[in-house]
């Protein structure tokens, strides 16, 4: 893993934004320390979040526009887990992850197994589908009413050389580093990961050399499907639950993986740092907080320009 | 064969011209609902039949709609006008992004077009101008609010929708937007110009978004960001087109008029969660029945004439 690591900065491009990121990381650090503890918090909720459809679209090319609405679902999950049985959210997500396994082969069996091999128009349309099935199941059983647990240690801050700064939150930037890690080795060191990534290639030219597409298909769905419904109970523990929270982090989530490449897991991690550094840092300043959502818009459509000139160049 | 399929659109046309005078003030009310869906399922079908799919309704169907009420509050223009502006205006915008957008096809450009409306929502809420967070109210509403003559006007954008269709359907873009779907590169080989087709139809289906929306929100003399770009927007007439069934001009009419007043009933019936049963009909459709009502009917007219 450090190998590929040291490959990539070989390459003049990579390196090159490397230290661009790097040296407006410092800037920041300089500016306003406070803003790099939080942006640093915030990129990683972003890279957790995003990670999963990374799998899922980066690397087996499937498009899962109910991904938010999978997170909203798993936080829900956790809040009544919380409400009726007291259960702590951090602690309700080795359940989530179990229950929503068994959700993905459900729902994988149900639906997106049917769809895999036609035209993309008919994942994207049974995606969305799904997330309005379960937002909307959502509304119907627990209403439009926003709802938010307050827990003691959630509030909990330390302070180094004046800065202040919560520390719950690197539960975060925690969990980020783990789910990069597991996936790394996942698509690296195990037969199955390897699998994938051949699926991912060339699903025809897969099944001709033994692998079993089905199996891993639906295996990389639920794996996706439980990790993004595990993050909802981490997710629900700092921010108010609504129905309709999920739909922008689905967008969020595509254009992280757009931006860090379709394939790439590392990439998804510095697109995450970029949009969660660039939004923190507008939403520190008074003026202009109310647009810091413009920077992922921003981010989007930058991509979108460079993709499209590339393709004209070709 | 022939003369009854003219026949039953002129019957159509004077039971539509009739009920103006036989309907409440609430039933005239849904009927403007299944006039607008019809136009925004409609627009959004003759995309799709290019094998683009766009979840933009609710975004232009919003930027026209904050177009024409802020053209009536600020010059107090009148509001045919207005919403002739706002429709403009929704296509000028989707050449912008159409030109830039449609040289990456599929995922992506669903994906922005998805984005058009959160950054117009975001952009409206934050501005001065369109009014911030409590939008803008207009001091009158289109015809005083007369209901006969707004019905009129609904009717119209949805019959003009109808005729864009059906004319698309007969002219030489309907071959090259099929060959388009079927396979680009055979397409583009046998001197189609894909790029020029697909803004074409883009900005046309988009203008007619915003048409809609702009009539639409002139009606209620008032726009606010959520409600403009509701994303409820995208998502019902995306579900009617697929009931009705895509890749005709009646499918998604058929859809759209028995979902908006099955929409209606459900609303009054399940305040929390009524889309539920959208989700059910989209998930439903895509898997089971991809050709809809229209594809349902098409098999039971042949098995009856056999």
């Amino acid at each position: 893993m450090i190998n590929s690591i040291v490959n990539q900065f070989k390459q003049r491009n990579f390196l090159f934004g490397f230290i661009l990121i790097l040296a407006a990381i410092i800037l920041i650090g300089i500016y306003k320390p406070a803003v790099l503890v939080e942006g640093l918090q915030r990129s990683a909720l972003y890279a957790l979040i995003a990670l999963p459809m990374a799998l899922l679209l980066g690397i087996v090319d499937i498009i899962n526009l109910a991904h938010g609405e999978f997170m909203m679902v798993g936080a829900y999950f956790a809040y009544f887990m919380s409400a009726q049985f007291g259960m702590d959210p951090i602690v309700s997500v080795l359940p989530a992850l179990l229950i929503f396994f068994i959700f993905g082969l459900i729902v994988y069996y149900l639906t997106f197994k049917h769809i895999i091999g036609k035209p993309p128009l008919n994942q994207l349309l049974l995606g969305f589908g799904i997330s309005l099935i379960l937002s909307e199941g959502m509304t119907a059983i627990a209403t439009n009413a926003p709802r938010k647990l307050s827990l003691d240690y959630v509030s909990s801050s330390a302070s180094i050389g004046g800065v202040t700064f919560g520390t719950f939150e690197f539960v975060y930037v925690a969990g980020a580093l783990i789910v990069l890690l597991g996936m790394q080795l996942l698509l690296k060191k195990t037969a199955t990961g390897q699998a994938a990534v051949a699926v991912g290639q060339n699903p025809r030219g897969a099944r001709v050399v033994g692998i079993n597409v089905n199996n891993i298909y639906l295996l990389i769905f639920c794996v996706s499907i439980a990790l993004i419904s595990a993050i909802g109970p981490l997710f629900m523990t700092r921010y108010t639950l609504f129905p309709q929270m999920g739909s922008s982090f689905t967008l969020k989530s595509f254009s992280l993986v757009a931006v860090g490449g379709m394939g790439s897991i590392t990439g998804v991690v510095y697109a995450a740092l970029i949009l969660g550094m660039g939004e923190t840092l507008v939403l520190s300043s008074l003026k202009y907080g109310k647009w810091a959502e413009i920077i992922y818009f921003a981010l989007i459509i930058g991509v979108i320009m460079y993709r499209s000139h590339q393709r004209q160049v070709k | 064969m022939k003369y009854s399929k003219y026949l039953a659109v002129l019957v159509l046309f004077i039971v539509a011209a009739a009920l103006p005078n036989y309907l409440g003030l609430y039933q005239l009310q849904i009927m403007n609902f299944v006039f607008v869906y019809i136009a925004f399922a409609l627009s959004w079908d003759m995309l799709l039949r290019s094998g683009q799919l766009s979840f933009g309704i609710a975004g232009f169907a919003g930027i026209g709609g904050y177009t024409s009420v802020l053209c009536g509050y600020n010059f107090a223009l009148s509001p045919i006008l207005c919403i002739l502006i706002g429709s403009a205006v929704a296509g000028i915008v989707a050449l912008f992004v159409g030109s830039q957008v449609l040289k990456l096809r599929g995922l992506y450009f669903s994906i922005v077009t998805l984005a058009i409306g959160e950054i117009f929502r975001v952009i409206v809420r934050n501005l001065e101008v369109t009014g911030a967070a409590e939008g803008i109210l207009l001091p009158n509403a289109i015809f005083m609010g007369n209901a006969t003559k707004t019905y009129w006007l609904m009717f119209a954008i949805a019959t003009f929708t109808i005729i864009i269709s059906i004319l698309f359907q007969k002219t030489r873009i309907y071959y090259a937007l099929t060959s388009i779907s079927n396979d680009e590169i055979v397409a583009a080989s046998s001197g189609v110009n894909i790029f020029k087709y697909l803004v074409i139809i883009f900005v046309v289906t988009s203008a007619i978004q915003g048409m809609a929306g702009a009539a639409y929100w002139q009606i209620y003399a008032s726009v606010t960001p959520e409600g403009a770009f509701n994303l409820g927007f995208a998502l019902l007439p995306i579900t009617m087109a697929l009931f009705g069934g895509v890749g005709t001009t009646w499918g998604p009419v058929i859809g759209s008029a028995i979902l908006s007043v099955t929409a209606e009933y459900l609303k009054l019936q399940f305040p929390h969660g009524h889309l539920l049963v959208y989700g059910f009909i989209m998930v439903a459709a895509i898997l089971w029945f991809p050709s809809g009502i229209m594809g349902v009917f098409k098999q039971f007219t042949a098995k009856f004439n056999t």
